[in-house]
């Protein structure tokens, strides 16, 4: 059967090659406007290039498979990403944008000229600054600071290239995450790992192409937008694979049902749809016949790669898992056996990190602390197992929150919080990148004495976005979809590509 | 599908190709502006020449700026001189530095003789065709030696559609397909009217002859299925959801909008009332409850009531929405560029936007979490309440009491909300919903017009007896106006109190005490202030319980939905241009206007929505009417006949038959009335409908997006539809119709949202298995297996749910418990007793409407063999596997999975 269906394909794409080629060489090159990133981007547009006939196989496939691989216009070693988000946003003022001098200013209050035509969420008034709350140390070689919330991350830290002065335009959890998915405040546009699984496709076709991993008991704010394929065809959305219940809805055969089973109904099911391309000759059955031997396929890898215990105990402890919980440790090895598994963006989302300090939990000094004992191990983990195996370099890990917090304590309703808090703040907040070309053990970026705002090096979300498409080998200026009689970029009409922190 | 967006557009180079090889053999030929010049200049110009940017000081996107002087002080284009214009010796250049387009490939030889013709005719500039309509259209006639059969064309041609279809079938010297078979046709005609298969008698009665195709179709358009399966579409325009989105993403009461438009196309309301109530249905001299609930179309926008977030800001990003919403809905335009500059190739200013936004800025809505207004609905108890205080103000008062009266118990407007009060001293404002008064509490309440009324309106929730509350002219030291004493109380409270009459508006200082309570404690939340022309009849008798049935229906609990409800004219709000967009730096401000060029704006129509919406269906808009045919087409077909369905204007395809898209408008505003309906009816008719769907390689590659439609319709069914079918033809289907969102099972933990303790609990009884549309959708998490197939989550307008074709769809089919059940059930209806093959080809026709062919029988008996053993073999299998069944058997267990696979084939999934 399976022979049979490989020979209609074969048909079928030498027959599509054939007529295709004229007209996209046609619509392509002589009009010049793309239909689509691909066809402005891919090589056979360009006049220049020898194979337009790769292209158009390439163009055939996805047809047929819509995460079918494809090569990016410009060689990358890097193949997936792994993208670790602090939903709530962490205080980069107690992990890693060490600022004694905004000890001596401990409350104090807070200059005017700071607050002049700034929006807080809920700051009111004149708030009052203040100080770290945890002790800082130069680690490495690179002598980059660390706090002592993170004491595994020294082992890693000259790995790693910070991004010191990093700023978003929004204050608020939903919309600054939206933003920093999506590349917009506004809902509607696709994320970034659509994109990019859009762009690349993916490696492992008994896997999904863009996977989302969550913890700490709740979704991140905005909801599953930060992960959804906006105008993108839905295939490129990301797919949540969990830690209780099915790791992917329905991926479970019914009780009772038998592998040979669901074997043999999805025999039965593809030679009667094959019997109906015959009839019909619609691709999209041969599409249908590809994509129930996937589902079959993956029903068998899904669970298999979600399945942590098979992992030695040397590794387990390395990343402090606890099988059968959700919890972001079992999360970060689960990223590395997706990436090690051919999986081309994987999207952690780790809630708890509003540190307003209206409750312990949310407190800078105790609730923080917690977090930062939550991820420390685990990210530490991850990128020295992914270096030990080698994926490093084909892996981009990146970290950070929606924001950053204010140097000034929370003083919501004009009143003494509970505990120390910080609002939010998007003038200036860290982030960090590592492997995958990026620069190991640099830092880029400055912010003032009291990290209220980047005096040197500051970087746009939009920057981060162009430097990870740059990354897996797109230009982000030539990386388009047309909707709606536009072509829509994650930059929009920014972005630059942060150099400074290219290897 | 993926394809179309790979391949749109591909028949444009040929045209254009075509043209210039003809057009260069006969250089006098005229050039046309729209379809020879417009294309180049968006193509190849605009980008640097255009709305955005103006290098060198020159556009070309209006024809002023085109010919106006360029930064070198001459302009770039004199007419009937090209060797003497810039624009044209631009392209001759060697010098890279000169030469255009810079750092860009040279034009064509084509491109540039078109251009320099152009100008040499004159450089006459044209109006793109989307944005014109034509008085008439002449309908192809076709020649008798046409180039198939005429007993084919005969059979073919059933209406005027098919001129139009076969005429260029003809000139591409194509012949179409023959007429589908009957059962196939039903099928096909039931999904696209009713969105389910159609009932087996009804299909029996047209197969058998006893029903003509078109009285065959009339019984579908009169079931109540055809609002629910076209309601589903609109609900995508209109972003319904119920849930207000964002971080919080409450749940939102908004389920009665759902059940107006499902009516409204029942009863085929024709499309111009349609819009005009939903736009402004607020606004139409005293309007209805129902022209009320149609308002909610835009109360669907998104409410932000997520902690620390500015309400002025998400109420500007509402209004927003309206705009683009508007625009990408009833004027298939992107208006979303226009907000931060000129739109890039179409003919819409940075200041139209605003323009169009001073429409939509005069609404009470200013998301708050209450999501005021709202519409309520009185029980009939309560009703009877409403009725005498309205007769009352009849008798006694003015038509303006009247509407005031009427306007403030549906919903309770106009009254200021807290978030505008300032200079908060021992008051706080509470994120969001209200203001907290402490002992010695005191605030300002700015620029207020009291409407000459002696009374009051507080919206408060107090926590202590006898606290004092002063309200002051002006400030601290001002007139008192009002002071009373205010009791606890549990829930929110509505209440009046005496106040002094004045006639100017004024700050208002409002002042609490309350000295048994310490310092620093929550007194009481005030949410708003409002004030209303007194009740007249003063003097009469009974105008005292009059004024308490009054009180008692603002305070009375009812059901509730979001409504537009216009700002009265002491309340209106200026609108100012943003700069790039941000509504942080406002520069001029502007009054209500539309698109110069578009459609004259006409004296006769208010400057308000209800003037925008009636310009919108002015049979002169030359965009409505066309994207309605378009996107309705769409629906059929699964594209449009301009493929663009979210885009007519500049940069959109053009269409496929440019001459039937302008018939079918024309004929829907003109000789239809504005009729859905009719209009649906009417393409169904066509021979072009009625088609076989079948191809073959070739012809897939002649026209693999059936653009030509010498092919029917072949399309995946949509999300709601695939379930609904399955629980149809297994017999589950509940039609039961209207009321609140319902939630059949889903898997757990789906839910989890921050913030929020709503839980997804499983509907009960039929409730489990109703149509799609009734499914609960929650913006931040909707129903996984709709997701799956592609529906939206419903967060902003969806024109296009782009079909895709993944595994996990095939998973949903194969496991979810719901097709689980509908297999189980079909198996056990169609089960004939030591018949197995009878019993599979029965469960197949009843699924799909078509007789089993052998060599399908034998793989699904093959299937039903293997599982039998396999359920044979492990009679605890059977068990866990018909769980809900009392006696499972393994041969029920085997026809179940026999039914599931059926469920699963293309054939089923797909409207063929």
């Amino acid at each position: 059967m399976k022979d049979l269906i490989d020979k209609l394909i074969q048909e079928k794409l030498a027959r599509e090659a054939e007529a295709k080629t004229r007209r996209h060489f046609i619509k392509n090159c002589a009009q010049g406007i793309g239909g689509l990133a691909l066809s402005s981007i891919f090589a056979g547009c360009d006049p220049l290039s020898s194979s337009p006939k790769k292209t158009q196989a390439a163009f055939s496939e996805r047809d047929l498979n819509p995460l079918a691989t494809l090569a990016p216009p410009y060689s990358s070693k890097v193949k997936s990403v792994i993208y670790l988000h602090m939903a709530g946003a962490p205080s980069q003022l107690e992990m890693f944008d060490y600022k004694p001098e905004l000890q001596k200013f401990d409350g104090q209050d807070c200059p005017q000229s700071l607050l002049e035509g700034k929006k807080f969420a809920f700051i009111k008034g004149t708030p009052k600054l203040m100080g770290p709350q945890a002790k800082f140390k130069q680690e490495g070689e690179s002598g980059n600071w660390v706090s002592d919330y993170m004491p595994h991350f020294k082992k890693v830290v000259d790995d790693v290239a910070f991004l010191k002065a990093v700023h978003t335009d929004q204050f608020n959890h939903g919309p600054a995450q939206l933003f920093m998915h999506t590349g917009s405040a506004r809902l509607g546009r696709p994320s970034i790992g659509s994109w990019a699984t859009y762009g690349l496709g993916s490696v492992n076709q008994n896997l999904p192409g863009f996977v989302v991993l969550t913890s700490g008991g709740n979704t991140p704010d905005a909801g599953k937008s930060v992960w959804g394929s906006g105008f993108l065809p839905s295939v490129y959305q990301g797919v949540q694979c969990r830690s209780k219940g099915d790791p992917v809805l329905y991926i479970k055969d019914p009780d009772g049902v038998t592998r040979n089973l669901k074997k043999s109904t999805i025999e039965a099911i593809n030679k009667i749809n094959k019997q109906e391309y015959l009839k019909y000759a619609d691709p999209e059955i041969l599409a249908r016949i590809n994509q129930y031997e996937m589902a079959y396929r993956m029903q068998i890898a899904v669970p298999e790669v979600m399945n942590i215990n098979n992992e030695s105990d040397n590794i387990k402890q390395m990343y402090g898992v606890e099988p059968g919980k959700e919890s972001f440790a079992n999360n970060c090895l689960l990223a590395r056996k997706l990436v090690e598994d051919g999986v081309r963006f994987v999207q952690l989302f780790d809630w708890g990190w509003d540190t307003h300090g209206n409750i312990r939990s949310g407190s800078i000094d105790m609730g923080l602390r917690n977090k930062c004992r939550e991820i420390d191990r685990p990210i530490t983990a991850l990128l020295l197992d992914l270096k030990q195996r080698g994926l490093l370099d084909e892996t981009l890990v990146v970290w950070g929150g929606e924001f950053g917090r204010t140097p000034m304590q929370e003083n919501r309703g004009n009143k003494k919080m509970a505990y120390k808090g910080r609002d939010h703040h998007g003038d200036a907040f860290t982030m960090w990148m590592a492997g995958g070309g990026i620069k190991k053990g640099a830092c880029h970026g400055k912010t003032d004495d009291i990290g209220f705002s980047g005096i040197e090096g500051k970087v746009s979300v939009h920057d981060v976005h162009a430097t990870i498409l740059q990354q897996l080998g797109f230009d982000h200026e030539q990386f388009t979809y047309e909707f709606q009689g536009r072509n829509f970029r994650l930059t929009d009409v920014e972005g630059e590509v942060i150099k400074e922190i290219l290897a | 599908m993926l394809k179309n967006s790979l391949y749109s557009n591909i028949y444009l180079p040929f045209i254009i190709v075509g043209i210039f090889l003809v057009q260069s053999c006969q250089t006098s030929e005229p050039v046309d502006f729209s379809t020879q010049i417009k294309p180049i200049l968006n193509n190849k110009c605009i980008t640097c020449h255009g709305g955005v940017k103006k290098n060198g000081g020159f556009s070309l996107l209006f024809e002023s700026e085109a010919f106006a002087d360029t930064k070198s002080g001459k302009p770039a284009i004199i007419r009937g001189d090209a060797s003497g214009s810039e624009f044209i010796k631009r392209l001759h250049e060697d010098d890279p530095e000169l030469r255009m387009p810079y750092e860009k490939p040279k034009l064509s030889d084509e491109e540039i003789d078109l251009l320099t013709r152009w100008v040499n005719q004159g450089a006459k500039w044209g109006e793109h065709w989307a944005y014109s309509l034509p008085n008439k259209v002449e309908i192809p006639s076709i020649p008798s030696e046409a180039s198939f059969t005429t007993n084919l064309a005969a059979d073919f041609l059933q209406n005027n559609i098919d001129n139009f279809i076969l005429a260029k079938l003809n000139s591409e010297n194509l012949t179409p397909n023959e007429p589908a078979e009957k059962n196939i046709l039903a099928r096909r005609a039931a999904l696209d009217i009713t969105g389910l298969p159609p009932s087996l008698d009804l299909m029996k009665a047209f197969e058998n002859g006893n029903l003509s195709f078109e009285y065959y179709i009339d019984s579908l358009f009169n079931k109540k299925s055809y609002g629910e399966k076209w309601a589903t579409w609109w609900l995508d325009l209109a972003r319904y959801a119920d849930s207000k989105g964002y971080e919080k993403d409450m749940e939102r009461s908004i389920w009665q909008y759902r059940d107006w438009v499902i009516k409204a196309f029942n009863k085929d309301m024709p499309y111009d009332q349609f819009t005009i109530e939903q736009l402004a249905g607020d606004l139409l001299p005293d309007p209805s409850i129902d022209q009320l609930i149609a308002t909610a179309f835009h109360r669907n926008t998104m409410n932000n009531d997520e902690g620390g977030t500015d309400d002025e800001e998400y109420r500007v990003a509402t209004v927003i929405d309206r705009i683009n919403t508007t625009f990408a809905t009833w004027q298939s335009t992107t208006m979303e560029c226009v907000q931060c500059h000129s739109h890039p190739y179409d003919p819409f200013t940075h200041k139209d936007y605003y323009k169009l936004m001073a429409f939509f800025n005069n609404t009470r809505d200013e998301d708050t979490p209450s999501e005021s207004p709202v519409l309520k609905f009185y029980n009939p108890v309560q009703q009877k309440k409403v009725e005498n205080v309205l007769n009352w103000i009849t008798k006694y008062g003015t038509k303006e009491s009247l509407k005031t009266y009427k306007d403030f118990i549906l919903f309770t407007e106009p009254v200021y909300k807290s978030h505008f009060f300032k200079e908060f001293k021992n008051s706080v404002y509470d994120d969001h919903a209200s203001v907290v008064f402490w002992d010695d509490g005191n605030l300002i309440a700015e620029n207020i017009f009291t409407n000459k009324a002696n009374y009051v309106y507080l919206n408060y929730r107090s926590h202590y007896n006898g606290t004092k509350m002063t309200i002051r002219k002006n400030n601290a030291q001002g007139k008192i106006l009002a002071e009373f004493y205010i009791n606890k109380s549990k829930e929110n409270t509505t209440a009046r109190f005496a106040l002094n009459e004045i006639n100017e508006k004024t700050d208002l200082y409002i002042e609490t005490q309350n000295n048994s309570v310490a310092k620093e404690v929550n007194i009481l939340n005030l949410y708003w202030i409002g004030f209303i022309e007194d009740m007249p009849g003063k003097n009469q008798t009974g105008w005292s319980s009059i004024n308490s049935d009054f009180i008692e229906l603002l305070n009375a609990p009812t059901e509730t939905v979001p409504i537009l409800a216009e700002n009265p004219n002491y309340m209106k709000r200026t609108t100012q241009i943003f700069d790039r967009g941000s509504f942080m730096s406002k520069t001029d401000t502007v009054e209500p206007g539309t698109p110069k060029s578009l459609n004259e704006f006409k004296s006769e129509w208010p400057q308000n929505r209800l003037g925008l919406s009636q310009w919108i269906v002015d049979k002169k808009n030359p965009l409505t009417a066309r994207t309605l045919v378009n996107r309705v087409w769409h629906q059929i077909y699964g594209r449009g006949l301009v493929s663009t369905i979210e885009d007519i204007g500049s940069q959109s395809d053009s269409p496929s038959h440019p001459a039937l898209l302008d018939w079918l408008a024309l004929r829907f505003m003109n000789e239809h009335k504005w009729s859905i309906k009719v209009l649906i009816k009417e393409i169904l008719l066509s021979g072009t409908y009625k088609q076989k769907s079948k191809s073959t390689p070739e012809m897939h590659i002649l026209d693999p997006g059936n653009e030509l439609y010498a092919r029917g319709p072949r399309i995946r069914l949509g999300a709601e539809a695939i379930r609904d079918q399955a629980l149809a033809v297994s017999g589950i289907l509940s039609d039961k119709m209207y009321g609140p969102s319902v939630m059949p099972p889903q898997p757990d933990g789906v839910w989890q949202t921050v913030y929020n303790g709503s839980q997804w609990e499983e509907s009960k009884g039929e409730d489990r298995y109703r149509r799609g549309i009734y499914t609960y959708l929650k913006r931040t998490s909707p129903y996984p297996s709709f997701l799956t197939f592609d529906a939206g989550s419903r967060e902003v307008c969806t024109i296009r749910r782009t079909v895709t074709n993944t595994p996990l769809q095939a998973l949903v089919t194969l496991n979810d418990p719901v097709f689980l059940e509908a297999a189980y059930q079909l198996a056990k209806k169609n089960e004939v007793t030591g018949d197995i093959k009878e019993s599979i080809s029965a469960a197949y026709e009843r699924a799909t409407y078509s007789k089993i062919e052998t060599s399908s029988l034998e793989a699904l008996y093959e299937l039903y063999q293997n599982s039998l053993s396999t359920f044979n073999e492990d009679p605890n299998a059977t068990n866990e596997f018909l769980h809900f069944d009392e006696n499972p058997t393994a041969e029920l267990s085997a026809l179940t999975i026999v039914a599931n696979a059926i469920m699963n084939l293309d054939e089923f999934l797909t409207k063929g």
